[in-house]
Parts: C-alpha cells; sequence; structure tokens
C-alpha cells in the first residue's frame, strides 16, 4: 500500500503514462512509436549504471542480444507462449549480466569500462559461433508474434502494430515504476553512493561489489526483456543486435538525453530513433554528425537534452514568477525535485 | 608441424596485436586516459596505407607515409583538442574519444565507401618460404621480422633512452615529474604521437592479411583492452606477451574450433582477471 501512495505521488511515473499515451500522435508511426519505447527502456536500463551507479557499460548489447536470441529461439522452435518467452529471456539476458558483472566488477573506474568492452565482444563471438541457433551472420528470422495466452484466456493479439505498442507500453510504463521503487529503496541509495564515492561506500561497511553485481543483472534482465519485444516487433534477430556498435548507439542515446536525469534518457532514444529515420534517408553517414554531438555534449552540456528542457522550464517559469513577484530560488529549488 | 605454423601465424597476429596495444597501454599509463579513438587510428592506417599503395604501387612508401600522418593526426588531436579533457571524469573522456571515433569512422566510409576491399601483398613479399620442407608465406615472416624489429626499438625507446626514463618515471608520479621542470604536456603529446604512430603501422601491416573494412576500429580496440587486462596496464612486457598469448590463442584455436577461436581469448581474459586480477605483469 505504501509502495502504491510512493508511485501515486511520483511526477515521473506518471509522465511515463503521460509519454506513452502522447507519443503516436505526436510521430503520428505506431511502429516508429514502438521503436522509440523499446529503445527508452534499453536507456533506462543503461542509466541505472551509468547514471546512478556510475558504471558505463558497453556491454548492454549482449544483453539485448542474449534477449532477442533467447525469445526467438523459443517461439520458433518450442512453440511456448508470450509470457513464458518473455520470462525465459529475461531470465538468459540476468544470467549474462551477472556474468559481465561480476567479472567487470574486479575492476573499478576505466579498467571496468574496457572489461565491458571485451565481455561484450565475446558474447558477439558466442552469437556468431553458434550460428545454428542464432542464424550467424543471416541472423534469426521466422519469428512470430504470439497471442497473450493466460491460463487459456486469450488476452492481447500482439500480430497488429497498435497492439504491440499498447503492449510495449504497458512494459515501458512497468519498467518506469519498477526503477523508481528500485531507487527510491535504500538499494538505490547505495548505488547512489558507489556512484558518489565508492571508497566511502566501502568504510560504512557495503559490499560495494556484490551491489553493483546486483545493478547488472537488473540492467541485463531490463534490456534482455526489452530485447525479447524488438525480436517480435522486428519479427527477426539480427547479429546487429549484440555487436558493439549496438552498446554504442545505446550509451549515446543515454547519455544525448542526460545520463544524470531520470528522464532524460527516454528523450534522448526519441531523438535518436526520429532523427535516425529522417537523416539516413537523406544523409546516410549522419552519424559523423552524431559523432560532433556526442562530443559537443561530454564537452559542454553533460546534461544533455533533458538540461536544455529544464533551462526552458526554468525560463518559463521564472518570467512568470517575475510577474507574480515570487522569489526566484525558490522556484529554482522547486524544480529540482522532477 | 601444422602446429608450428599455427603457432608462428599466431605470433605474426601478435606482433600487429602489440603495435596496437603497446600505445594504449603507455597513454594509459601516463596520462590515465583510455583513448577509445585508438582502434580508428589502426583503421585509419589501414585505409591510408592502401590508399598509398594503391596510387603509387609502393608498399614501403606506404609503410611510411601513412604512420606518419597518423602520428600527425595523433599529434594534433592532443595537442590541440585532447588535452583539454585530463581534469574531466573519465566517463566523459571516454565519450568524448567514442566521438572522435565515430567521425572517423564515417570518415573513412565517406571516402572509400561501406564495403571492404582485399589489399593485394606487396609484389617482393608474395610467394611462400620453406621452412623444413613446408611451404609458408613470405608476407607473414616479414611482419613478424619487422614488427620484432619495431618491439626492439620500442623497448630501446623505453629502457635507454632520456624520453623512456621520463615516460617511466610519469606513469608513477606525473606530478613529482613536472616538478622537476620536465614539460610533461609535451611528453603526453610525444606519447601520443608514439601510440597512434603504432597503430598506423599495424593498421598498414594488417591490411594485406585480413583486408580492410569501416568496422575493423571496434574489433581491434576490444583485442587491445584483452592484452591490456591480459598483461598489466602501463607494462612494456604486459603488452609484449599479451599480444603473443592472444595470437597465440587465437590462431592455434583456429585449427582446432575455427568458429570459437574468436572466444576463447575472451576465455583466457576472463580467466586472468579470476586469478590474477592485475594482470601478467601488473604492478601490485
Amino acid at each position: 500500500m505504501i509502495m502504491f501512495g510512493k508511485i501515486a505521488r511520483d511526477p515521473v511515473s506518471w509522465a511515463s503514462l503521460v509519454f506513452t499515451t502522447v507519443l503516436p500522435f505526436l510521430i503520428a508511426s505506431v511502429v516508429q512509436a514502438t521503436e522509440v519505447l523499446i529503445f527508452s527502456t534499453v536507456t533506462l536500463a543503461c542509466n541505472l549504471l551509468l547514471g546512478y551507479t556510475g558504471f558505463l557499460s558497453f556491454a548492454q548489447s549482449a544483453f539485448l542480444g542474449v534477449g532477442a536470441y533467447a525469445c526467438g529461439y523459443l517461439l520458433v522452435h518450442s512453440g511456448s507462449g508470450f509470457l513464458v518467452s518473455m520470462v525465459l529471456a529475461t531470465l538468459a539476458a540476468a544470467a549474462a549480466g551477472a556474468l559481465v558483472g561480476l567479472l567487470a566488477t574486479q575492476k573499478r573506474g576505466i579498467y571496468g569500462v574496457m572489461l565491458t568492452l571485451a565481455l561484450s565482444q565475446m558474447f558477439y563471438f558466442i552469437a556468431y559461433a553458434a550460428s545454428d541457433i542464432t542464424g550467424g551472420d543471416n541472423g534469426m528470422s521466422g519469428i512470430v508474434r504470439p497471442d497473450i495466452v493466460l491460463f487459456g484466456a486469450k488476452l492481447l493479439r500482439t500480430d497488429n502494430a497498435t497492439a504491440f505498442y499498447c503492449l510495449s507500453g504497458v512494459f515501458f510504463i512497468l519498467v518506469c515504476v519498477l526503477l523508481r521503487l528500485l531507487l527510491a529503496s535504500p538499494f538505490g541509495a547505495v548505488l547512489v553512493a558507489i556512484r558518489e564515492n565508492e571508497e566511502r561506500a566501502i568504510a560504512i561497511g557495503y559490499n560495494t561489489r556484490l551491489f553493483k553485481t546486483l545493478a547488472f543483472v537488473i540492467s541485463a534482465a531490463i534490456t534482455g526483456a526489452a530485447g525479447a519485444l524488438y525480436a517480435m516487433f522486428l519479427s527477426f534477430a539480427p547479429l546487429s543486435n549484440i555487436d558493439i556498435a549496438m552498446s554504442e548507439k545505446i550509451v549515446i542515446m543515454t547519455v544525448l538525453g542526460g545520463s544524470n536525469s531520470f528522464f532524460g534518457p527516454v528523450l534522448g532514444a526519441t531523438a535518436y530513433v526520429l532523427l535516425s529515420n529522417v537523416l539516413s534517408v537523406v544523409w546516410q553517414r549522419w552519424l559523423l554528425l552524431l559523432g560532433i554531438i556526442l562530443i559537443l555534449i561530454a564537452g559542454f552540456l553533460r546534461g544533455g537534452i533533458w538540461s536544455i528542457v529544464v533551462w526552458l522550464w526554468d525560463a518559463a517559469t521564472n518570467m512568470r514568477s517575475r510577474r507574480n513577484q515570487k522569489n526566484l530560488a525558490a522556484t529554482q529549488e522547486g524544480r529540482q525535485l522532477i | 608441424m601444422l602446429y608450428v605454423f599455427q603457432v608462428l601465424n599466431g605470433i605474426g597476429i601478435g606482433m600487429i596485436y602489440f603495435l596496437i596495444s603497446i600505445g594504449l597501454t603507455l597513454i594509459f599509463g601516463i596520462m590515465n586516459f583510455v583513448n577509445f579513438a585508438h582502434g580508428a587510428f589502426y583503421l585509419l592506417g589501414a585505409y591510408l596505407g592502401y590508399q598509398v599503395a594503391l596510387s603509387t604501387g609502393s608498399f614501403t612508401l606506404a609503410l611510411i607515409t601513412a604512420p606518419l600522418a597518423l602520428a600527425a593526426i595523433g599529434w594534433l588531436s592532443e595537442r590541440y583538442f585532447l588535452s583539454r579533457l585530463y581534469d574531466i571524469p573519465h566517463t566523459y573522456q571516454i565519450l568524448v574519444t567514442l566521438g572522435l571515433s565515430l567521425v572517423i569512422q564515417e570518415l573513412v566510409i565517406s571516402i572509400w565507401g561501406p564495403v571492404g576491399t582485399t589489399v593485394a601483398i606487396p609484389e617482393a613479399l608474395r610467394g611462400v618460404i620453406f621452412i623444413g620442407g613446408f611451404p609458408y608465406p613470405k608476407y607473414r615472416i616479414f611482419v613478424v621480422l619487422f614488427a620484432g624489429i619495431l618491439a626492439l626499438l620500442v623497448w630501446f625507446l623505453l629502457e635507454r633512452t632520456r624520453y623512456g626514463a621520463l615516460l617511466r618515471a610519469g606513469s608513477e608520479s606525473t606530478q613529482m615529474v613536472s616538478m622537476l621542470g620536465i614539460d610533461i604536456y609535451r611528453l603526453f603529446s610525444a606519447t601520443f604521437a608514439l601510440g597512434a604512430l603504432l597503430a598506423g603501422i599495424a593498421g598498414v601491416l594488417s591490411a594485406p592479411l585480413r583486408g580492410t573494412d569501416p568496422f575493423m576500429s571496434g574489433e581491434a580496440l576490444a583485442i587491445g583492452f584483452v592484452v591490456v587486462v591480459i598483461g598489466g596496464l602501463g607494462r612494456f612486457e604486459g603488452a609484449l606477451v599479451g599480444s603473443i598469448l592472444v595470437g597465440v590463442v587465437q590462431s592455434v584455436m583456429s585449427s582446432v574450433w575455427s568458429e570459437g577461436a574468436n572466444i576463447m581469448i575472451y576465455v583466457a581474459m576472463g580467466l586472468v582477471i579470476l586469478l590474477r586480477p592485475r594482470g601478467l605483469f601488473g604492478r601490485a
């Protein structure tokens, strides 16, 4: 009950609901909106590590790929239904997360980042070598979207675009709510403590490696579930899912949106998906522009798109508050809470 | 006998890995800075070398000019761009160099196209040499010898020259070195240029072996990281032994289980992390 109260009072959880409702009307394509939601979820998971734990992970593509392959394999070969495939894919990705977490957290700082990239490459080569399961270079094809059946009752057909959007929307909101609860819990506080000063967290008596590994497991589970959805969305699981370039893409989306806020990465994923859909038609080498944007953001605008939103909001409220003769500092302080 | 050749192949690949990873490890050792664009330097080296060899017909010229161009690019990017980043958190340093590597990769694609090419082995190094009655490609022998001589030169530079002494002292404490009146920033630029030069040579040398494609940078970066993890950061011996180990494991495994050869090097890395977290030659 307390949990429900927390969520009901949490503006970000409400924002995720509003975002999901408004998005298809704003961009007028349900298919694109679905892609945006799936990648938004993936960036939220990435930001659990990057923004909250302070661990830059280049292994996110491994989790996405494992989830996609596991779900695809189950749907194509075992005939298991939607829910079973999703759950097992999530568990498979969580296991991959545990492995990466255990190894990568042996080292702190840059060394840890290098390990995530190397381990991610290992998963790529495993997927490449196991071509009779994953299809290797050709990818895994023939994945069909199953109906959602619970205790023999058909709940939802997922083979049309709108239904699949709703499904992705429910998943996205669910992940937002879960992550908000997690971050508001003592567990979340420890993660932030590790980000701020790991030595101090250790000195207080926390087993920081355990916490960081758990953060990897949770992040991987979410990413893997999103990967499973992505495989059903495309009806296909390409090798590029598990490529380093995918990890880079996920990290770039997260940073573009702003890794020091909860909702920023969602804006980053939205901007990236929309930009890539528009620009890749006009100018194939648009990633060049993205590279430059990434350099500028890392150099000058660490808050990403989110900080621009906050700045605009502040400017707007400041104008209003001047009109109302209110105290500027008070409104700015109020803004910080979101 | 087959295994002897696989080991020989492995040493050849390993020497190329050494040229890639020594730059990475030296830059990290002294500047505490991980350059995610290092793979892109290797990529650019391969393409510049390919272009020079194609237009002039001289592989020797390619082997000289392309790495020098890379050294210049490395020096310039450190001097005027990356040197501004030493004070910002590691995460953002990585993101900036990631952005740089993306820019280089896209430039390469817009100039040379997205599809890889095969690169011809230079005329003089085509054909085979008979070793104990078995044929072995001349070019691979050349790579081992050439990179071996370079490794010796790098060792000499690090262990027997003033520059090397400064570099080794700097990896202990840059502050102390700069207090002794050394312009530490010039040392940084020089090291960065050296790293880029060696990565460029690795690119030129490996192009005839594996061809070129615009996405070879990520692979090289990952291998560089594996070598650095196995060998221990900032160490010449670590980079050398780690590289050859990775090359030999990859090469020998490829005759046993060809699809899994690449997996085994990451398994080896995992074992090293668990058994010797500091790497084989890492300092306590």
